[in-house]
């Protein structure tokens, strides 16, 4: 039914997300996950470059590349062009969390 | 302040199917249409539609179709969701993760989900609203037929790939099997895609989900 | 009478009316919801069902240029929008109603920006109300088909000349679905003979239709088209006495009535709420109440007298306004000024209350009825008025 009228932003205007969406988490899209073999990886970050959403996180000096799973909606672009074959799609449901 | 009961439709049942944008628009609206369509020929009063807000065209948003079916006029036509399902149908198993399905079920509801795994893998990942549910059919529509992805049948206009022809064929069949809502003779009548349905009428595993917490408790 | 009853949205039953009409120019441009209709022609089209010319506008006021000239030189043309593409295309409405074009644009109600959601409110077609069109609500899918039917023999009666809307609740009617019974082609050849105009655009017999004029020849000009909508009361009496012997539905053209032979209590309104206000006095008058619902289908012209003789029964009548008109006389909506001016020469005075409700495509719940109703039984019961305007949920 109709939200209480104090509620609602003045003329509808409201403030643009700064480093992410929390009104559109896009985490349930996903059927497939990305999973990493790190030995396979090259660290060239194409991955990174070619991901849609921004949901690739740049590998660091102690960690490869990690996957923002809130976000990912499972398209599988870092998978495609990886040249080396590290990312692979499994189904969501493989994993119980 | 009103009587609580004075617009009460017993008689009603709700079905919401739930899809994923692009890849089962057309086999959601399916699986309603072909239940309502079906209720029709036995004289119930119908109604079938799709989620207003949904936006659908974009690949694997969570989609919904809507379908009621009662033994006298509907008065609620105006809804814009069912508020309180029957029969949950999930053509896409990952559904069962993070989105809330069983939203508002009534007693003695049945959930159908189109997957291969067990009844009981699947339960594992609903995380609230189950206190209603009574049943969890699996069937491995996949494996009987393709889904069809087409633009056919948006906004209310005439479907020229046909009624069932995809997955929505089986699963309709699961949901007859496990409710009974339609005779599945009629449903026949409706669907073009019959011996996917007649194959799933016979493989859809139906679970109790009182025994399902019985045993993982 | 019962040919072909199929259960179908309002889009596609005003679909499969333009296509029994056997419309010569459709133009299109997609913006929900009424782009149901335009899917199902182009398919018709696509198929052979129909044979039209079906021209993608740039934009509406693309679409509402590109039907006037086609009606101008002779096709019997069809179009349709929504919310904003209504009001963008504002600059055409007049010149196709002065140079007395038939033409039928089907309006789906959708909200403006803000908020501009798919759902429904009157507002967009309401802002084109004073175009010199016939405009009316229809109620359900069978009434949206057969509008579409009265409308193009109204519009081209030789006695009147002037285009239409068929309106419909975006959403309620238009994608829900109801029983169509569609006509047979034969049926509607019967009722709806070819169109013909006064001018056609003719190489053969050079014309200017729409040509500028000098100030003097103004109040003329307007006053022709003022006594054309005089004109059309008669005719749309008329056609819909042939429309139901054809047809088998008797439409009353002015109001429609449910269970107001005892009332002393009425909502008033336009549109498909007027199904849930049927359902809720239904349950009402099983609790021994008197009430009763009394639809307007034609707003414009509007029937002043027929409103009148009908809202005078009454004690109390809740106008309810699915629209907003901010700083409208009566501070509330459209219907509840209007309704007063056509009680205002009535002897005994009626007391009209307005609500504003199912703003921005919001169902006007059974609930919010009721509530309604209770303000009326009050009003009825101590004969005070507090507040003459309800803003729909919040102040009731």
């Amino acid at each position: 039914m109709a939200i209480a009228y104090e509620k609602i932003p003045f003329a509808g205007t409201v403030k643009s997300p700064q480093k992410e969406n929390e009104g559109m988490i896009t985490g349930n899209w996903r059927t497939r996950r990305p999973i990493l073999d790190a030995e396979k990886c090259m660290e060239c970050q194409l991955c990174w470059i070619s991901c849609p959403d921004s949901c690739v996180n740049l590998m660091t000096e102690t960690s490869p590349i990690t996957f923002n799973l809130k976000y990912c909606k499972g398209c599988g672009l870092c998978a495609e062009m990886c040249p080396v074959g590290a990312i692979s799609l499994v189904p969501e449901l493989d994993f119980e969390e | 302040m009103i009587k609580k009961d004075l617009f009460a439709e017993p008689g009603l049942k709700q079905i919401t199917v739930w899809g994923r944008g692009v890849y089962e628009n057309k086999e959601a609206r399916d699986v309603v249409v072909s239940l309502t369509e079906a209720a029709a020929l036995e004289g119930k009063y119908v109604q079938a539609w799709e989620n207003y807000v949904d936006l659908p065209d974009r690949i694997y948003v969570p989609v919904r179709a809507y379908g009621k079916i009662s033994s006298n006029p509907i008065e609620s036509k105006y809804v814009y969701e069912n508020e309180a399902p029957d029969i949950v149908v999930l053509t896409e198993e990952t559904l069962v993760k993070g989105v809330d399905i069983l939203a508002g079920i009534k007693p003695n509801a049945t959930l159908i989900i189109n997957s291969k795994r067990a009844p009981e893998y699947l339960f594992k990942f609903i995380k609230s609203n189950t206190e209603n549910l009574a049943k969890i059919v699996t069937i491995d529509a996949n494996n009987l037929s393709t889904s069809v992805i087409t633009l056919s049948g948006a906004e209310g206009a005439t479907d020229a790939s046909g009624i069932g022809k995809g997955i929505g064929a089986p699963l309709a069949a699961a949901i007859v099997k496990a409710t009974g809502i339609v005779s599945f003779n009629n449903l026949l009548d409706i669907i073009v895609n019959k011996s996917a349905a007649r194959k799933a009428y016979d493989q859809a595993i139906i679970a109790n989900v009182h025994d399902l917490i019985k045993t993982y408790a | 009478m019962k040919t072909n009853v199929k259960r179908m949205s309002g889009c596609v039953a005003t679909a499969n009316a333009v296509k029994l009409a056997n419309v010569d120019v459709i133009c299109s441009y997609p913006i929900r919801p009424y782009t149901g209709i335009m899917s199902e022609l182009a398919r018709m089209v696509a198929d052979g069902e129909l044979d039209a010319e079906f021209v993608l506008g740039e934009g509406e006021h693309g679409q509402l240029s590109v039907v006037y000239g086609a009606s101008a030189a002779g096709a019997r043309a069809f179009t349709g929008s929504s919310g904003v593409g209504v009001t963008y295309a504002m600059e055409v409405y007049s010149p196709i109603s002065g140079e007395r074009l038939p033409l039928q644009m089907a309006i789906a109600d959708r909200t403006l920006d803000p908020p501009g959601d798919f759902g429904s409110e009157h507002t967009d077609a309401l802002c084109c109300r004073d175009q010199g069109w016939i405009q009316g609500w229809a109620a359900s899918p069978q009434e949206a088909l057969d509008m579409t039917l009265l409308y193009y023999r109204i519009g081209e009666d030789p006695r009147v000349l002037l285009p239409q809307y068929a309106c419909q609740d975006g959403y309620f009617v238009s994608h829900i679905l109801g029983e169509v019974d569609v006509p047979t082609q034969e049926q509607v050849n019967e009722f709806l003979p070819p169109y013909k105009n006064h001018h056609v655009l003719d190489t053969r017999d050079p014309q200017i239709i729409g040509a500028q004029m000098e100030p003097e020849m103004g109040p003329g000009t307007q006053y022709q088209r003022h006594l054309a909508v005089e004109n059309t009361y008669k005719v749309f009496e008329e056609v819909h006495d042939e429309f139901g012997k054809i047809f088998g539905r008797q439409y009353d053209p002015w109001l429609e009535e449910y269970m107001t032979e005892d009332a002393e209590i009425v909502f008033f309104l336009q549109g498909a709420h007027a199904v849930t206000a049927k359902n809720v006095v239904k349950h009402l008058r099983n609790l021994g109440e008197k009430v009763g619902v009394v639809r307007l289908r034609t707003f414009r012209p509007f029937p002043t007298k027929q409103v009148r003789e009908c809202l005078k029964r009454f004690k109390v009548v809740g106008v309810v306004d699915n629209s907003v008109n901010f700083g409208i006389s009566c501070g509330s909506g459209v219907l509840l000024t209007e309704a007063r001016a056509a009680l205002y020469n009535n002897d005994e005075k009626v007391k009209t209350i307005g609500f504003v409700a199912g703003l921005g495509g919001s169902m006007i719940t059974q609930n919010e009825f009721y509530q309604m109703f209770t303000i009326l039984k009050n009003i009825n019961k101590t004969g005070k008025v507090e507040k003459e305007s309800y803003w729909v949920p919040f102040e009731l």
